[in-house]
C-alpha cells in the first residue's frame, strides 16, 4: 500500500454516523490512528482550534449550522489550517452551488459522494502530491516573500515536469501580478492561450489590463468570458471591480446582481451588492442583499454588526424606522462585548431617534457615541469611522469630526477608492473644498516628515532618519512613500555597515509590507536585489 | 376546466433538491452494503456485485440527469483545464474498483503518461464511468480501457470481449432522443449523454465527438470518445 496515514492527524467532519463510521473505516485500513470526528461545522471549528490538521475531508452538506464553504472560510481566516494541510470538500453535486460560492477559498479538492475506498484513496494521495510539489512556494507565500515563492516557481518550471507545468504557469502569473510585475504576467497569459483558449488565463489577461489602467479593454475582455461561460463567477467579480474604478457604481450593482443571483450563498458577494446598491441609492437591491447577508451572516465568520446597521439605515432612508428600531434590536442581541457592535448601536439609536422627533433621547444616545468614540475608536473599521465623522458633524462637533477625518486620509492617502468616498461624503455634508483642503494639508505634511527624514539621512544621521520614519509608519501604516523611504535607508544601513541578519529580517518584512499594500514592482524590484544581493554575500 | 392548480415550488427546485436525496440515501445505501459486506470472509454472496452495479447505475443516472437538465438550462459551468489523461483514467478505474473486485471481469487500461487533454475531467470520467460500468455488464471478462492520440484529438477508447453493440446504438445520430429498448434496459442514454458532453468540447473549428461499431480488439463493442 502507497499512502500511509499512520502519522497524519485527520478531521472527518460529517453529520451522518454511517458515512463517518465508513470514512473512518476505509482510513483506518491506510493505517490512520489519529482520526478527529466532528459533526457539525462549529465543532469541526473547535478541533481546529485544538489540534493542527494534516488532512481535513469536510461534508458540504452539513445539516444545522455552518455549511462546509464556512467551516473551510472560517479555518483560513483563522489561520487553523497549516499551510501544508489538504482540504477536501465531499460534495454530493459536482458543480454549481458550492464551488461556485467559493469567492476566494477554495478547498484542495472536492470529492462527490458516493465514492469507494479506491477514489478516497486517490484523491487523498493526488492531493498529497501536489502539496508536496508545491510546499517550497506555498510556504514562501505563507510568510509573504512573494519574490523567493517566485524564485522557487522558476525553479521549479526549469525542471520541466509536463504534468505540473501549466498549473506552476498559473501561479507564477498570479505572484507576478501580486507583486506588479504586470508584464511579465501578461506575457505568461499571452502565451498560454496562444497555445489553448482557457478561461482562466483569459480571465488574468483581463485582470493585467485592469491593473494598467486599461479599463475598457478589462470589461471587453470580462464581458466576453460571462457570454461564453455564463456561470464564470471571477468574471463578474472582476468587472464589478472595474466598474468601480472607473466610478460607475450603477453598472457596478447591476453586474453584481447578476453574480449574486447566480450564487445567492456566498456572503461576501451578498455584502458587497447591499454596500454598493445602498451608495447608489437603490434601496430596494440594497434591503434585499443587507436580509440575505445577515441571515448568512449568522453561520458565518463574515457576518457582521455593520450588515445590521446597514439594512436598518436602509430602512430609516425609507421613513420606516420602526423596522430600523427592529433591526437595532436584533444587533444588540446578536453581538455581545464587541465595540463594532456597541458603536453601531449607538449611531443607529441616535438615528432612529432623530427620525422619530424624539430630541431628548436622541442626545442621549449622541452622548453614547461620543463616549464610546473615545473609548473605542482604536478598534472601528475605517467604514465605520467614516459614518462616525458624519454623526459627529452633524451634531456640531466639527472638532472631532475633523480629528477623524485627519486620521482617516492618513492612513489611506493611496487607496483611491476610499479617499474617494471621504471627498464625496465631505461634500454631500460639510461643503465643497473641504475634503480637499484636508487632503493637502495631509500631503504637505506627509512631504515634510519625508524632507526631514531624508535631509537626516544625507547628513549620515542614519539613527536619526530611520526613528523619523519609524514613528511616521506607526502613525501611516499604509503610506507607500513613507514605507518605501524607510526600506532604502536600512537596506544602506546594512550595506555601509557590518551585515547583520536581524536587519535583514527587517528589511525583508518592510519590503514585504510594501509589496503586500501595492506599491509597484518596478519601485520594489531593484530594492529586492540589492537586499538578495547582501543575502547571498553574508551567506557565502 | 383548465388546470388551475400550481405547484408553490418551482420544477427545477424539486428536481434538484429530489436529486440531491436520492444521492443522499444512495450514499447511506453504499455505506451500509459496504458494513454488510464485511461480515463475509472470503467468499462474498453474487448479490453484492449485482448490487455494486445497480448502485453504480443508480448514481451514474442521477448525475447525467442533472448535468443535461442544467446544460439544457445554459447553467452548466464548464470547468475547461489540461488533465494528465492517466489520471482521468485512474478515477474511472477507482470508480469501478469496488465492483471489480467482486467479479471476474478484467479491467484494463493502456496510456502513455505523457497524454494531457484539455477538458472538463469530472464530466468525462462521469461519461466514461458509466459507459465502462455498461461493459462490465455486457463483456465475458475483459475490458480495455486506452487513451491515444489521434491527430488532433485525443481518443478515450473502451473495448470489450461481448457480443456487441446491438445494430441500433451504432452510428446512430446519437443526439436523437435515445431509443427506449425496455426488452435489453439499455435506452442508450449514456451514449447520448457522452455525445452531449463531447460536443461542448470545442478548440477552434473542432468539436468533440462519440463513436461506436463493433471493431473492438477483442471481438465485441468499441466507444471511442474524440477530444480536440
Amino acid at each position: 500500500m502507497a499512502l500511509n496515514l499512520a502519522s497524519q492527524k485527520i478531521l472527518v467532519v460529517e453529520d451522518q454516523p454511517i458515512m463517518r463510521e465508513t470514512i473512518k473505516h476505509i482510513l483506518n485500513s491506510f493505517g490512520a490512528r489519529r482520526i478527529i470526528e466532528a459533526e457539525s461545522g462549529i465543532n469541526a471549528i473547535t478541533a481546529m482550534r485544538i489540534d493542527k490538521f494534516d488532512l481535513v475531508l469536510c461534508d458540504y452538506n452539513l445539516l444545522r449550522g455552518k455549511n462546509g464553504q464556512q467551516v473551510l472560510e472560517e479555518a483560513r481566516h483563522l489561520k487553523l489550517l497549516p499551510v501544508n494541510a489538504v482540504f477536501i470538500m465531499v460534495t454530493c453535486e459536482q458543480n454549481q452551488d458550492m464551488v461556485l460560492n467559493a469567492i476566494d477559498n477554495k478547498p484542495d479538492d472536492y470529492l462527490i459522494k458516493p465514492f469507494n475506498r479506491q477514489q478516497l484513496l486517490s484523491r487523498i494521495e493526488r492531493c498529497y502530491a501536489r502539496k508536496k510539489y508545491l510546499t517550497s512556494i506555498e510556504h514562501e507565500i505563507d510568510s509573504g516573500n512573494l519574490y523567493q515563492a517566485i524564485h522557487h516557481c522558476k525553479k521549479l518550471l526549469e525542471q520541466d515536469d509536463k504534468k505540473m507545468h501549466l498549473q506552476l504557469l498559473k501561479i507564477y502569473a498570479e505572484l507576478t501580478i501580486k507583486i506588479g510585475d504586470f508584464q511579465t504576467a501578461e506575457g505568461i497569459y499571452q502565451e498560454i492561450l496562444h497555445e489553448r483558449e482557457l478561461p482562466w488565463a483569459r480571465l488574468g489577461l483581463g485582470a493585467v489590463a485592469f491593473f494598467l489602467g486599461y479599463y475598457d479593454q478589462a470589461i471587453t475582455t470580462f464581458q466576453q468570458l460571462i457570454e461564453q461561460y455564463p456561470m464564470m463567477l471571477e468574471a463578474y467579480d472582476w468587472l464589478v471591480k472595474t466598474h468601480e474604478m472607473m466610478g460607475n457604481d450603477e453598472h457596478a450593482v447591476s453586474s453584481l446582481n447578476s453574480a449574486v443571483t447566480l450564487s445567492p450563498m456566498s456572503i461576501l458577494r451578498q455584502k458587497k451588492l447591499a454596500v454598493l446598491a445602498d451608495k447608489t441609492e437603490n434601496l430596494p437591491v440594497a434591503k434585499k442583499a443587507y436580509t440575505a447577508t445577515i441571515k448568512l451572516g449568522k453561520n458565518s465568520i463574515h457576518g457582521s454588526p455593520g450588515d445590521y446597521s446597514g439594512l436598518a439605515n436602509v430602512y430609516l432612508k425609507s421613513n420606516a424606522a420602526n423596522e430600523a428600531l427592529k433591526i437595532l434590536y436584533e444587533l444588540n442581541q446578536q453581538f455581545h462585548n464587541d465595540p463594532e457592535a456597541k458603536l453601531r448601536a449607538a449611531l443607529l439609536e441616535t438615528g432612529i431617534h432623530q427620525a422619530k422627533g424624539h430630541k431628548e433621547l436622541a442626545q442621549k444616545a449622541y452622548e453614547k457615541v461620543f463616549k464610546l468614540n473615545e473609548q473605542f475608536s482604536g478598534q472601528a473599521s475605517r467604514e465605520l469611522r467614516l459614518e462616525m465623522a458624519k454623526t459627529f458633524y452633524l451634531n456640531g462637533n466639527n472638532e472631532t469630526c475633523d480629528g477623524i477625518l485627519r486620521d482617516l486620509i492618513k492612513t489611506n492617502i493611496d487607496d483611491k477608492l476610499f479617499i474617494r468616498e471621504i471627498v464625496n461624503l465631505c461634500d454631500a455634508i460639510i461643503g465643497d473644498n473641504h475634503a480637499e483642503t484636508l487632503i493637502q494639508q495631509i500631503k504637505k505634511e506627509l512631504v515634510d516628515i519625508n524632507n526631514k527624514g531624508v535631509s537626516l539621512f544625507q547628513e549620515g544621521n542614519i539613527k536619526g532618519a530611520l526613528s523619523v520614519f519609524e514613528q511616521a509608519i506607526a502613525k501611516m501604516p499604509d503610506n507607500h512613500t513613507i514605507i518605501l523611504n524607510m526600506v532604502k535607508i536600512v537596506i544602506h544601513d546594512i550595506k555601509s555597515t557590518k551585515a547583520d541578519p536581524e536587519k535583514i529580517i527587517t528589511a525583508q518584512s518592510y519590503i514585504n509590507k510594501a509589496v503586500k499594500i501595492g506599491i509597484p514592482h518596478n519601485q520594489i524590484s531593484g530594492l529586492q536585489a540589492e537586499l538578495d544581493a547582501i543575502q547571498y554575500k553574508t551567506n557565502h | 376546466m383548465p388546470n388551475t392548480h400550481m405547484l408553490s415550488i418551482s420544477f427545477p427546485a424539486i428536481l434538484a433538491s429530489s436529486v440531491h436525496d436520492i444521492k443522499n440515501s444512495l450514499t447511506s445505501l453504499r455505506a451500509l452494503l459496504d458494513q454488510l459486506e464485511h461480515h463475509y470472509q472470503d467468499k462474498k454472496p453474487a448479490e453484492f456485485r449485482q448490487l455494486e452495479f445497480e448502485t453504480n447505475r443508480m448514481n451514474n443516472c442521477l448525475m447525467q440527469l442533472l448535468t443535461l437538465y442544467k446544460i439544457d438550462l445554459s447553467q452548466f459551468n464548464l470547468a475547461i483545464d489540461e488533465h494528465s489523461a492517466a489520471d482521468i483514467l485512474e478515477d474511472v478505474v477507482a470508480q469501478q474498483s469496488t465492483l471489480l473486485s467482486l467479479g471476474h471481469v478484467q479491467l484494463l487500461t493502456e496510456c502513455h503518461g505523457d497524454l494531457f487533454c484539455y477538458c472538463d475531467n469530472a464530466l468525462i470520467s462521469n461519461a466514461l464511468c458509466t459507459l465502462v460500468n455498461n461493459a462490465q455488464r455486457y463483456c465475458l471478462n475483459k475490458v480495455l480501457l486506452s487513451a491515444t492520440q489521434e491527430d488532433d484529438y485525443i481518443v478515450f477508447c473502451i473495448e470489450d470481449d461481448g457480443r456487441g453493440y446491438p445494430e441500433s446504438l451504432i452510428s446512430s445520430d446519437y443526439k436523437q432522443l435515445p431509443q427506449i429498448d425496455l426488452a435489453n434496459g439499455n435506452t442508450g442514454l449514456g451514449l447520448f449523454f457522452a455525445e452531449t458532453i463531447a460536443q461542448l468540447h470545442v478548440q477552434g473549428d473542432k468539436q468533440g465527438f462519440i463513436e461506436t461499431d463493433n471493431n473492438s480488439q477483442f471481438g465485441g463493442a468499441r466507444f471511442k470518445l474524440y477530444l480536440p
